[in-house]
């Protein structure tokens, strides 16, 4: 193991089997699917395809369902836990879209209505149960997204400055989830059968379950996390390499971050989506690392595929699995396919299992793997690993200013730059086959992670991406939906599905670069960039490796005005972001980045925290951002931040400058680390003369709003 | 039979956004998938919705698929002879 033991303290589960690990665990030994048809929204023609629908739930007027499904499954989770969580990641991948869709189609502009829509909207519903004041993370790579947020927990409890974190996944049937896959061919209409000969596609399901992992033992652990794998396929938006190159490495770098050997594992909980090529890709991979594998299965037969839920209820699974000696059947199948080469586990077997290896994967090629043990196998837990800072090798920004060099010039002028790149502009350097069905978003996230790559002199392969983003794909979600209602529910467009996911932008990028290691989209709101730097400083390995590190969204009309409180309706749109290549080594590098802070606010005591972190003689200028709907609040925390630091600091309000979006504190990065490149601030940025950057010169990027986060940009 | 390819070529041109080409250099006969205009099985559900939308014509089945859409002349005469109205 290579850091501190992180035990599983506590588990909680909501999902189309029942609620609770008990209910959990009665299904799976009485091997029934709860694969019925689509019940819960109608349908305006043809026959209901079969789905994992949750029963049962108490619906309520002002939340969404997703909402709902979180709720139960933390407060399960913290029934008997005293002390909040310092943090909570959870994976989901379309929030609030089955309250969105309606208000959508009731033509309802107001944008209090859609308050619940955004990824971050969930797990800040489950900070404020749980009493979390950390960072509330949102991780969102499709299908794969919670056993993402369990390896990026387990990677920032490993650092040792975190003992407790709320961890999982959510997701709830939507419109555009279940025509999405529909339309896609990848539905099965008998219901969903895992390896089965006869398989057809997965069932669209939901659900949601949390784990509550510490590395502080508990008395009674549930079972210990002891290692976890991600990896991106560099192949192709939604299929897997045929091969299952990527699913080969994620379980090899799980079993290695575990430091077991493949003939440890006892039981392989498979993706087992039931599509004809995952359960093909994902056996060859299974083969290939294990020429004996051990007993295996898929739950997906009973529980149906919840999407971003499917890691974390896998990994509950995998919890019941190691405490009863139960191995789960492989609900559906009723005859394995001989092509795969696998003898899956049919009905449920009892058998002590002291080590579970669960397997998610998504579309981007996104992979995440797991092992869990029944106990810590004690391989030297050598304490917190320390890492050296993220360096910035190669930078890029784009605003309605233009590229970096453009947008900085016309800033030192003393004008803004605040409105949305010209789509030529934002194409001019990519080939047309590349960005021929991406949209908005995804052409600015390519253009950016061009731009950078090309910044850093280009030796460098990049074999990571971090990308966040506060509202995704906005183009595509819109016309997907539009059309989908236009049509009268016939003819949704399968690409404006694939290029919906929050993750298309940043599984573009990686098969542009051949990027293979981790692939990790955040969603977070105002604070994407940050979350996805707290990602990349957890997750990037300190051997040689680079990534492309991304803040990036896209104005959209009419979706920006009512999503993002800051967008005021009828006012010009403004986007764009910024994108980082960095590595650990800090010979050459522009500028040192990491993430200083990142605290819900909580009154005068955050902001004294906050001085605490980045307050000192050597911060040569602060560059605030105030989203425009936390106008008032921002004002007051960044006054008594600058009264804190004592001395009078330069200090840029960016956001007029750059505009409102969400990820305007990535370009504020991105100009930080140039100007630290350079040597020197211009002073229109700070009403004031050219400011001296010197070795060791900080420049501070501070969030405020309902959280506060500051970035540090440090000159080596 | 030639009209029908013509509007083809136009509308899938526009439908993957292939700005790279136009409908002169569009050859109907050269592999549609996988081949040199980078289409792929996204791209044929795409095609699959719009000739269903457009002509009328469902492919749900990947066998069928695979041939429809061999080439754009493959898939011209797949509507051609599925149409509704069409002469038997």
């Amino acid at each position: 193991m290579t850091g501190l033991p992180v035990y599983i303290a506590a588990a909680g589960i909501i999902s189309p089997l029942g609620r609770g690990l008990a209910a959990t665990a009665q299904a799976l030994r009485a091997n029934v699917t709860a694969i019925a048809p689509l019940e819960i929204f109608p349908l305006l023609q043809g026959e209901p395809l079969p789905v994992g629908q949750v029963r049962d739930l108490d619906l309520d007027p002002a939340l969404p369902r997703t909402h709902l499904l979180a709720r139960e499954a933390a407060r399960m989770t913290m029934r008997d836990v005293i002390e909040p969580p310092e943090a909570i990641i959870l994976g989901c991948t379309t929030g609030g879209i089955l309250t969105t869709e309606q208000l959508l189609r009731d033509k309802v502009g107001d944008c209090r209505a859609y308050r619940y829509h955004g990824l971050a909207s969930v797990v800040e519903d489950v900070a404020a149960l749980t009493g979390c004041r950390g960072p509330a993370l949102t991780v969102s790579t499709a299908c794969s997204s919670s056993a993402a947020a369990i390896a990026l927990a387990v990677a920032m409890l490993r650092r040792g400055r975190l003992q407790r974190i709320l961890v999982g996944g959510v997701d709830s049937l939507s419109h555009l989830t279940y025509f999405g896959f529909h339309s896609l061919q990848l539905v099965d209409r008998q219901g969903c059968r895992p390896l089965d000969v006869t398989r057809q596609g997965m069932s669209v399901a939901e659900g949601a379950a949390m784990l509550l992992l510490t590395t502080r033992r508990p008395d009674r652990p549930l079972a210990v996390m002891l290692g976890a794998g991600l990896s991106c396929d560099a192949y192709h938006p939604t299929a897997p390499h045929p091969e299952g190159r990527g699913a080969v490495q994620a379980m090899q770098a799980a079993l290695a971050d575990a430091g077991l050997a493949a003939a440890a594992i006892d039981y392989i909980n498979l993706h087992g989506t039931g599509t004809p090529d995952n359960d093909l890709a994902e056996a060859r991979a299974v083969t290939a690392l294990f020429p004996l594998p051990p007993p295996l299965s898929s739950i997906k037969g009973a529980t149906g595929h919840s999407l971003a839920a499917a890691g974390a209820i896998e990994a509950v699974a995998a919890i019941l699995t190691l405490r009863h000696g139960l191995v789960p059947g492989t609900v559906g199948c009723r005859q394995s396919d001989p092509a795969l080469g696998l003898t899956p586990q049919l009905t449920p077997t009892d058998h002590p299992v002291r080590t579970v290896l669960s397997n998610s994967f998504g579309f981007g090629g996104n992979n995440g793997c797991l092992v869990i043990g029944r106990e810590d196998t004690g391989g030297g837990a050598s304490g917190p690993t320390v890492r050296a800072p993220l360096a910035v090798h190669g930078c890029a920004c784009l605003t309605g200013g233009g590229a970096a060099r453009e947008t900085l010039a016309r800033l030192a002028a003393g004008r803004a730059v605040a409105g949305m790149p010209a789509a030529e502009a934002i194409a001019a350097h990519l080939p047309p086959r590349l960005v021929r069905r991406a949209k908005r978003l995804n052409r600015l996230a390519l253009a950016l992670a061009v731009a950078s790559h090309a910044d850093s002199g280009g030796r460098d392969t990049p074999a990571a991406v971090f990308l966040g983003t506060g509202w995704g794909a906005l183009t595509e979600t819109y016309d997907f939906l539009d059309r989908l209602e236009t049509s009268g529910e016939q003819f949704p467009s399968p690409t404006d599905f694939v290029g919906s996911v929050h993750n298309a932008a940043a599984g573009q990028v990686a098969i542009h670069f051949g990027a293979t290691a981790a692939n990790v989209t955040t969603s977070g709101g105002d604070y994407s960039f940050e979350q996805a730097l707290l990602a990349a400083d957890s997750l990037l390995e300190a051997s040689g490796q680079s990534a492309l590190l991304l803040g990036v969204d896209e104005g959209h009309e009419p979706l920006s005005s009512r999503l993002d409180p800051s967008v005021a309706a009828g006012r010009p749109l403004a986007d764009g972001g910024g994108a980082f290549v960095v590595n650990r080594d800090p010979v050459n590098a522009r500028c040192l980045i990491r993430l200083a802070f990142y605290e819900q606010d909580e009154g005068d005591a955050t902001v004294n925290r906050l001085v605490q972190a980045v307050a000192g003689p050597d911060c040569a200028a602060v560059l605030a951002g105030i989203p425009a709907a936390e106008a008032e609040r921002g004002r007051r925390q960044l006054a008594s931040f600058l009264k804190g630091c004592n001395r009078q600091v330069p200090v840029c309000d960016y956001r007029p400058l750059l505009g409102q979006f969400a990820s305007a504190s990535a370009v504020a990065a991105a100009l930080a680390a140039i100007c630290l490149g350079r040597g020197m601030l211009p002073g229109a940025l700070v009403g004031g003369s050219d400011i001296p950057l010197e070795a060791g010169s900080r420049i501070v990027v501070v969030g405020t709003g309902r959280c506060l986060t500051a970035i540090e940009c440090r000159r080596p | 039979m030639q009209q029908l390819i013509d509007e083809l070529k136009e509308k899938i041109i526009s439908l993957l956004n292939l700005t790279d080409i136009t409908p002169a250099d569009f050859d109907e006969h050269a592999r549609l998938v996988g081949g040199d205009l980078g289409i792929d099985s996204i791209d044929v559900l795409e095609m699959v919705v719009m000739v269903e939308k457009d002509y009328g014509v469902v492919i749900n089945n990947q066998e069928v698929g695979e041939k429809v859409f061999a080439s754009l002349a493959s898939l011209a005469e797949y509507i051609r002879t599925h149409r509704s109205g069409a002469a038997a």
